[in-house]
C-alpha cells in the first residue's frame, strides 16, 4: 500500500514536473514565434511594396500593407535600358554549351577507357580525347576571339580573349590527361559509383566556364547598363576585388603576429590599439584628398574605394590571429625541422587549416562593401556612374529629387539582399565560428 | 586590507573595493606613468646620444666604403658585392633627393605659416595662391618621409659597420641571393608585413596626425581651400567645444557625450543580457527547430543594414506604417512622435538597436553555452539548485568571465556606431547648438560637421575627444578587468 | 619645382592670350542639375552649341545632383565640383563666403537684372554684387488640395475639420526652418539677416520674441494637436493625404495623385492672419576658372539656360516656375494652377534673404519640439521664453 502510494506519488511528481517542463517550453515557443514575426516583419513588408505598381499605386509608404495590384514595373524600371538578361543569357549558353561538351567527350573516352585492355591503349585513347578536346576548345575560343576582333576592333581584346579560351582549353587538359586525377574517375560514366560526386564535380567544371565566359563576355561585348545595373556591377566589383585582396593582408598580419617572433612585434599591436581608438570618420577628408591626388575619386571611385577598404585592412587583424594562436606550434616546429622554410610552412601547413577563418574572413570583405554609403558618396563625389548600390539607392529615398521611387528602393534593396542573405545563410558555420572565436579570444 | 577579508566579500563589494582601489591607486599610477615616461624620454635622449657617438666612430673607424656611404647610401654595400641591399639604398637615396628637390622642400618651408600667397583674381580669371590644405598634408608627409630617410640613413651605416666587422673576422657577407631567400624564411615577417604596414601608414596615421594638426588650425566654411587660407590657432577650437557659452558648443558637447555613454551602455548590455536570453531559450533541451530559429534571428545580420534600417526608420515614421496601422485600429489618435520628440527618438534607436543587436550575441553566447561542461550544471542539479541559481552562479559567471574583453570592444564599438544612428534618425530631432541632434553620437555630430557644415577644425577637436573618451575607458577597463579574472573559479 | 610651376603659368598665361582673342572653349565643362532636369538641360546643351558654333566642340558633361547637395560638394572641393551647378538661394552666403562662386559677368548680369524679376534678382545678390544667374522664381509654397475633401481652403481650420472628417491627412513641413515662418511672418514677425559682399552676416533684425510670435507659435502647437496633421512636404512621399503645403516642383505628382479633384491655392488664413512664408529661388552659378576661355563658355552657358526662352521650354518640360519676367507673361505660364496659386501667394510672403546654416537646424529644433509635444502644456511665459531663447540664438550667428 505505501509502496504503491509512494509510486503514485511519484508518478505525479513526475507528471507535474512534465507538465512544469511543457509548460516551460510552451512559453518558449510562444517567445520565439513572437520574435520570428518580428525579425520578419518588415523583410516581407519590404518585399510586398517591392512588388506594389509604380504607376498605378504611386506614394511613399502607403497605409497598405497589401499592393492592390501586384506589378514587376518596379523591377523593370532597375532594368529599363540594360540588355542584362541576355547579356548574361549569352554567357550561361556558352558555359553550359562547352561544359556539356565537354562532359559528353569525357563520357565517351571514359568508355573507351574502361573496355581499352593494359594501360598503353587506354593512355592512347585519352590522348586522343584530349587532342579532340583541345582542338575544340581552340575553335570555340578562335571564334569568340575573331567574334570580340570584330566587334571591338582591337587586337588587344582579341588576344585576351583567346587567351581567356587558352585558359579554359587548359581546364579541360588539365582535367582530362592527368589519368588518376579524381575528377576523371568521378566524371559521369566514367566510374558510376556516386554519382553525386560526378555531378558536383560536373557543377564544379560548369561554374569554372560560367566564370570564364562571363569574364570573357565582360572583354568582348560589355553589356550596356541602367544606372541601377552599374551601381550593382560596381559595388560587386568591389566587393569581389576586397574579399580577395583585404583576405591575403589580413591573414598575412595575423600569421605574422600569431607565430613569428620578432622584433617590434608587440610595438605593432600596441599601435594597431590605440590607432583603434580614433573614430573612422575623422580622416574622411583627408583620405578624399589623397584619393584625389592619386585620381581616383569620381569616375576612379571604385578603384579609389577598393584601395580605401583594402589599406588599413591590416588593422582587422584580431580575430584571425586568435584562430592562428590555436594551431598547435609543433606543426611548425616539426616542419621546419624537415628544413621547410616559413614561407613553406605558411602556405603548405597553415593555409589548409585555417581554411574556416580564411572562409570568415572573406565572406566580412565581401559582404561590408555592400552597406558602406558615407565614404562611398563622399569618394563619388556626384558622379553617378561611380555610385555603389547603397548611395544610388539611399538617395532614391532620402533626397527629395526623386520622386515616387519608394517603391523602387524596395525592389532595388530586395535585389541586393536576396543574394547576400544567401551567401551569408550558406556560410553561416564559418561566419558563427569566427564571430565566437573572436568573441572569446576578445 | 588582508586577502582573507578580501575573499569573504560578496561579488558586487569585490567590484566596489576593485573600482575603489583602482581610483585611489590611480595618482600613483599616473605618476609612476609620468615617471616612467620621463625615463623613456631620458632613454631616447640617451639612445640619440649614442646614436651620434656612434656615427662618429664609425666614420673614424671605417675604410673609405664605409665612409663613402656616409654621403651616398648603399655604396658601401655595393662596394662590398651587396648589389641588391645596396642598390635598395641608393635606390631611396635618389627617390628621396629628387622628392625633396621638386616636391617636399617647398611644402615644408611653408609649414609654419601654412601659406602666405593669397587668391588673386586677374581680370575675370581666378588664380590660386597657397593652397594650406594641401600645404599641411604634404608637409607632414615629408615629414614623415625626412624621418624615415633619417633611420634609412643611420640602418646604411650600422650595415656598414658590421658587414666590416664581418669580413674582419674572416666570415663571408650575405649574398643578394641569400637576402632574398631570407625573405621567404627567417625574415618573412618583412614580407608579410611590408605592404600592410606601408597601407596602414599611409591611409590610417597620416590622416590621423594631419587631422589631429587640423584641430590647431582655423580650417572651416570661411577658410576654406583652394579660395582662402587656413593658418594655425592653438588651442582656439578645443575652447570653443569644451567651454559654454553663447558661441561655443560646451553644452552641446556635454549632452551628447552623455547621450553617447547612454546609448553605448544600452546598445552593449541590453542586447548582451538579451542576446544570451534567446540563446538560452533556443538551446534549451526540448527545444526543436534550433536551426530555423536561429536562421531567422540571423536574417537582421545578413541583410545589408542601409535597407533594413532605412526601411525600418520609414516603418517609424510619423506617417510610416505603425502609426498609421495604430491609427487605423483606434489605439492611437495621433501618430506617436517616434523621431520627433527627444525621449522617443532615443527609445525607438535602442529598441531597433536590439533588433539588429540580439543575433550577434545570441551567435556568440550559443558557442560560448556549448563550451560550459556539463558536468558542472549536473552537480549544481544534484545540489538542488534551480534554473535560476544555476544561471546566477554558473552560466552568467562564465559568460562575463569569457566574454568580458568583448564587451570593452563592443562598448568600443557602439560609442562609434554611426550606421544605426546615421540610418534610422540621422541625429534627429534637432535643437541643440551647434548643429546637433538629440540622438547624435559625437561620431554622428562629427560627420555632420564635416560633410554637411564643412567645419572642420571643430570636427578634428570631437575626433580627438572621442579618442580622449575611448582611452580613459580601456585603461579604467584593462585595470579592473586582470582582477577580475584572478577571483573567478569555476572549479 | 617652382621653374616648372612658373614655366607652367606662363604657359597658361600665353594659352588664355591667345584663347582670349580667338574666343571658343572646346574642353571639358561640367554640369550639375537635379536628376529630372537632366534630359532637358542636355537638349538646351545642344541648342547651345548649335546656336554658339564657339563652343560646338565643348565636351558639356552633365550630371545629376540635386540642389540640396550641389552647394556642399561645391564648397568641399570646389576643383572636383562642376563649372555650372543648380542651387537654392539659401546657400549663396555660404558658397560666396567659400569663395566658391564668380561674379556674374558685367554684359550678362545687366541683361539678368533687366530681364528677372525684382526678388529673384536680389537673392542672387549679396551686398551689391550678383553671384548668381536666376532660374526659376518658383521655390515658394502654397496648398495644393483634394477638392472632394476640403471644400474651404481660405481657412487653416476649417480644411483640418474637413481632413479629420474624412480620415485623411493635411501635410506641412513645420519642423522646417522654410516652411515655419508662414506661421511667423504670417502673424507679423521679421527675421532677416544683413550681409555685406563678401559674404559675412553682418546683423540680425528678429522680433520673435513678441506678441506676434506667440500667437504664430500657438498657432503651429493647435495645429500638431490635430490628428489629421503630419509633418511633411513631398506629396509623393505622404500617406492618405488631402491637402499638402508644397511647392511647384511637386505638381505633376499632385495632379497625378488627386486627379480630377486636383486644385491648389494660396495658404489659409489661421486664426486671423493670413499665412506667410519666404518666396524663395533657383540659381544658376559659376564657379571660379582659372582659365578665362572656358569662363567665357560657363557665362554664355549659364546665361543661356537662363535666358527667358529656356525658361519658358522648361517651365513646359518641367513645371519650373520662370522667374523670367516675358516668360511670366506667356499665356501657359498664365493658366497654370499651381503657379497661379503660387503668384497669389506670392504677395503675402518676403522674398528669402541669406540665413545662417545654423538657422535651419535651429528652426527644426523648434518644429520637433512643437510636434513632440513639448510645448503642449505650457503657459504663455514659458513660450515667450522658448521664443526668446530661440531669438537670442538667432541673433548670436552674427559675426
Amino acid at each position: 500500500m505505501t509502496n504503491n502510494a509512494n509510486v503514485a506519488a511519484g508518478q505525479q511528481k513526475l507528471r507535474s514536473k512534465r507538465g512544469h517542463e511543457r509548460r516551460i517550453n510552451g512559453t518558449i515557443y510562444t517567445v520565439l514565434v513572437i520574435m520570428s514575426i518580428v525579425w520578419l516583419v518588415p523583410f516581407v513588408f519590404l518585399v510586398l511594396q517591392s512588388f506594389r505598381s509604380y504607376k498605378l499605386e504611386k506614394g511613399g509608404m502607403v497605409d497598405y500593407l497589401i499592393p492592390k495590384t501586384f506589378s514587376l514595373d518596379n523591377y523593370a524600371f532597375l532594368f529599363e535600358g540594360s540588355n542584362f538578361f541576355s547579356w548574361l543569357g549569352q554567357a550561361l549558353i556558352v558555359a553550359v554549351a562547352v561544359a556539356a561538351v565537354t562532359a559528353v567527350l569525357i563520357h565517351v573516352c571514359g568508355r573507351l577507357l574502361d573496355k581499352g585492355e593494359g594501360e598503353g591503349r587506354g593512355t592512347r585513347v585519352a590522348l586522343l580525347g584530349g587532342s579532340l578536346l583541345i582542338g575544340f576548345v581552340a575553335l570555340v575560343g578562335l571564334t569568340m576571339a575573331l567574334q570580340g576582333f570584330a566587334l571591338a576592333g582591337s587586337w588587344v581584346k582579341a588576344l585576351i580573349s583567346l587567351a581567356l579560351f587558352v585558359l579554359a582549353g587548359w581546364i579541360m587538359a588539365r582535367v582530362y590527361l592527368k589519368q588518376d586525377s579524381k575528377l576523371l574517375r568521378s566524371i559521369p560514366g566514367y566510374v558510376v559509383e556516386d554519382k553525386h560526386e560526378g555531378l558536383k564535380k560536373f557543377c564544379a567544371m560548369f561554374a569554372e566556364f560560367g566564370a570564364l565566359a562571363l569574364i570573357a563576355q565582360c572583354i568582348l561585348a560589355p553589356m550596356t547598363m541602367s544606372q541601377y545595373v552599374r551601381w550593382y556591377g560596381n559595388t560587386l566589383t568591389i566587393a569581389l576585388f576586397t574579399s580577395v585582396i583585404q583576405t591575403v593582408i589580413v591573414l598575412s598580419v595575423s600569421y605574422a603576429l600569431s607565430r613569428l617572433r620578432f622584433k617590434g612585434r608587440k610595438l605593432i599591436m600596441n599601435v594597431v590599439l590605440i590607432l583603434g581608438l580614433f573614430p573612422g570618420f575623422l580622416t574622411m577628408i583627408t583620405l578624399y584628398f589623397l584619393l584625389k591626388q592619386m585620381g581616383l575619386t569620381q569616375a576612379g571611385a571604385v578603384p579609389g574605394l577598393i584601395l580605401i577598404y583594402c589599406a588599413s585592412s591590416g588593422m582587422g587583424y584580431y580575430i584571425s590571429k586568435g584562430f592562428f594562436d590555436t594551431i598547435p606550434k609543433s606543426l611548425d616546429e616539426s616542419a621546419r625541422i624537415d628544413g621547410a622554410t616559413r614561407f613553406q610552412v605558411f602556405l603548405k601547413i597553415i593555409m589548409p587549416l585555417a581554411k574556416p577563418i580564411v572562409i570568415y574572413t572573406i565572406l566580412m570583405a565581401f559582404m561590408a562593401p555592400w552597406g558602406d554609403y558615407v565614404f562611398a558618396s563622399y569618394v563619388a563625389f556626384g558622379h553617378q556612374d561611380g555610385y555603389n548600390v547603397a548611395v544610388g539607392l539611399y538617395n532614391w529615398v532620402n533626397t527629395n529629387d526623386f520622386q515616387n521611387y519608394f517603391t523602387r528602393f524596395c525592389a532595388g534593396g530586395v535585389l541586393v539582399a536576396v543574394p547576400i542573405t544567401a551567401l551569408f545563410l550558406a556560410l553561416q558555420k564559418y561566419y558563427v565560428e569566427g564571430v565566437t572565436g573572436g568573441a572569446v579570444k576578445g | 586590507m588582508v586577502d582573507l577579508d578580501y575573499l569573504k566579500m560578496s561579488k558586487p563589494q569585490k567590484m566596489l573595493h576593485d573600482l575603489g582601489r583602482f581610483f585611489t591607486g590611480l595618482p600613483g599610477r599616473v605618476g609612476r606613468g609620468f615617471m616612467k615616461l620621463g625615463l623613456n624620454i631620458g632613454r631616447c635622449f640617451k639612445g640619440l646620444w649614442l646614436s651620434v657617438v656612434d656615427l662618429i666612430t664609425t666614420f673614424r673607424d671605417g675604410d673609405w666604403k664605409t665612409r663613402l656611404s656616409y654621403l651616398v647610401m648603399g655604396s658601401g654595400s655595393m662596394a662590398r658585392g651587396q648589389w641588391g641591399r645596396g642598390l635598395l639604398f641608393f635606390l631611396f637615396q635618389t627617390v628621396f633627393n629628387l622628392y625633396m628637390v621638386n616636391f617636399g622642400m617647398a611644402y615644408l618651408a611653408k609649414l609654419n605659416t601654412l601659406g602666405t600667397v593669397a587668391t588673386e583674381k586677374v581680370g575675370r580669371k581666378t588664380v590660386y595662391g597657397d593652397n594650406s590644405f594641401l600645404i599641411l598634408l604634404y608637409g607632414v608627409l615629408t615629414l614623415f618621409f625626412v624621418l624615415a630617410f633619417i633611420y634609412t640613413w643611420r640602418m646604411n651605416i650600422k650595415q656598414n659597420k658590421i658587414s666590416q666587422q664581418i669580413l674582419a673576422s674572416g666570415r663571408k657577407l650575405k649574398r643578394t641571393k641569400d637576402d632574398l631567400q631570407s625573405l621567404m624564411d627567417s625574415q618573412f615577417h618583412k614580407t608579410l608585413l611590408a605592404l600592410p604596414t606601408l597601407g596602414v601608414f599611409v591611409f590610417t596615421i597620416l590622416p590621423i596626425f594631419f587631422m589631429i594638426l587640423v584641430a590647431f588650425t582655423n580650417f572651416d566654411y570661411n577658410h576654406q581651400p583652394p579660395a582662402k587660407l587656413f593658418t594655425w590657432v592653438g588651442f582656439e577650437n578645443f575652447k570653443t567645444l569644451l567651454s559654454s557659452g553663447s558661441a561655443s558648443y560646451g553644452d552641446t558637447f556635454k549632452q551628447v557625450l552623455f547621450w553617447t555613454l547612454v546609448w553605448a551602455f544600452f546598445a552593449t548590455f541590453l542586447n548582451y543580457f538579451l542576446g544570451m536570453f534567446v540563446a538560452i531559450m533556443i538551446n534549451k533541451k526540448g527545444i526543436k527547430l534550433k536551426k530555423v530559429w536561429r536562421t531567422i534571428l540571423v536574417m537582421t545580420i545578413a541583410i545589408p543594414q542601409f535597407v533594413s534600417l532605412l526601411y525600418v526608420s520609414k516603418m517609424f515614421a510619423a506617417d510610416g506604417l505603425i502609426n498609421t496601422y495604430l491609427m487605423k485600429w483606434h489605439w492611437i489618435s495621433q501618430p506617436i512622435p517616434f523621431w520627433t520628440n527627444p525621449g522617443w527618438a532615443r527609445f525607438t534607436i535602442i529598441l531597433i538597436n536590439i533588433w539588429i543587436g540580439i543575433p550577434y550575441l545570441m551567435l556568440i553566447a550559443t558557442g560560448i553555452l556549448m563550451n560550459i561542461p556539463a558536468d558542472l550544471y549536473e552537480s549544481a542539479r544534484i545540489d538542488g539548485a534551480n534554473a535560476v541559481q544555476m544561471y546566477g552562479k554558473i552560466t552568467l559567471p562564465y559568460m562575463l568571465f569569457v566574454t568580458g574583453p568583448y564587451l570593452l570592444t563592443s562598448f568600443t564599438g557602439n560609442i562609434n556606431n554611426f550606421n544605426v544612428i546615421f540610418l534610422l534618425s540621422q541625429g534627429k530631432p534637432m535643437g541643440l547648438a551647434g548643429n546637433a541632434g538629440h540622438t547624435d553620437l559625437l561620431i554622428t555630430w562629427l560627420y555632420r560637421m564635416t560633410v554637411s557644415d564643412t567645419n572642420y577644425k571643430i570636427a578634428a577637436v570631437i575626433g580627438i575627444m572621442v579618442f580622449v573618451v575611448l582611452a580613459v575607458i580601456n585603461l579604467v577597463v584593462y585595470n579592473l578587468i586582470p582582477s577580475v579574472k584572478n577571483e573567478e573559479d569555476f572549479q | 619645382m617652382k621653374k616648372l610651376l612658373t614655366l607652367v603659368l606662363a604657359l597658361a598665361l600665353a594659352l588664355t592670350l591667345c584663347s582670349a582673342f580667338a574666343e571658343g572653349y572646346s574642353g571639358d565643362l561640367k554640369v550639375w542639375v537635379p536628376d529630372a532636369a537632366v534630359d532637358f538641360t542636355a537638349e538646351q546643351v545642344e541648342a547651345f552649341k548649335a546656336a554658339n558654333p564657339e563652343y560646338a566642340d565643348m565636351n558639356v558633361v552633365i550630371e545629376p545632383v540635386g540642389e540640396g547637395d550641389a552647394a556642399g560638394k561645391v564648397i568641399t572641393d570646389v576643383d572636383a565640383a562642376a563649372d555650372v551647378f543648380n542651387f537654392a538661394q539659401d546657400q549663396l552666403a555660404r558658397m560666396v563666403a567659400a569663395g566658391a562662386l564668380e561674379v556674374v559677368e558685367e554684359g550678362n548680369a545687366e541683361a539678368v537684372k533687366a530681364e528677372n524679376d525684382a526678388g529673384s534678382v536680389a537673392a542672387a545678390t549679396m551686398g551689391d554684387t550678383l553671384y548668381a544667374y536666376p532660374l526659376t522664381s518658383d521655390n515658394g509654397y502654397f496648398m495644393y488640395y483634394d477638392s472632394s475633401v476640403v471644400t474651404d481652403p481660405s481657412d487653416l481650420d476649417a480644411v483640418l475639420a474637413d481632413c479629420e472628417a474624412a480620415g485623411k491627412s493635411f501635410y506641412m513641413e513645420i519642423n522646417s526652418g522654410w516652411y515655419q515662418t508662414a506661421f511667423f511672418f504670417g502673424a507679423g514677425c521679421t527675421l532677416t539677416y544683413d550681409s555685406d559682399n563678401d559674404g559675412n552676416l553682418t546683423a540680425c533684425n528678429a522680433t520673435y520674441a513678441s506678441e506676434e510670435g506667440l500667437k504664430a507659435l500657438k498657432s503651429m502647437i493647435k495645429l500638431a494637436k490635430s490628428p489629421a496633421f503630419q509633418n511633411g512636404s513631398s506629396i509623393s512621399n505622404a500617406t492618405n493625404v488631402a491637402a499638402i503645403v508644397d511647392g511647384t516642383w511637386d505638381s505633376e505628382a499632385a495632379k497625378e495623385l488627386f486627379g480630377e479633384n486636383y486644385a491648389a491655392a494660396k495658404l489659409p488664413m489661421c486664426d486671423g492672419y493670413q499665412l506667410s512664408g519666404f518666396g524663395g529661388f533657383k540659381l544658376l552659378g559659376v564657379k571660379p576658372q582659372e582659365d578665362e576661355a572656358k569662363l567665357a563658355a560657363c557665362d554664355a552657358l549659364a546665361a543661356w539656360l537662363t535666358s527667358g526662352d529656356v525658361q519658358l521650354a522648361r517651365y513646359e518640360a518641367l513645371g519650373w516656375g520662370p522667374s523670367n519676367l516675358e516668360a511670366q507673361k506667356s499665356e501657359a505660364v498664365q493658366a497654370d494652377v499651381a503657379l497661379s496659386a503660387l503668384g497669389e501667394q506670392l504677395a503675402f510672403t518676403i522674398p528669402q534673404g541669406q540665413y545662417p546654416g545654423d538657422y535651419w537646424s535651429l528652426a527644426t529644433g523648434l518644429g520637433d519640439r512643437i510636434i513632440g509635444k513639448e510645448f503642449d502644456d505650457m503657459d504663455d511665459e514659458a513660450l515667450m521664453g522658448v521664443l526668446t531663447e530661440f531669438q537670442e540664438t538667432c541673433a548670436s550667428y552674427v559675426g
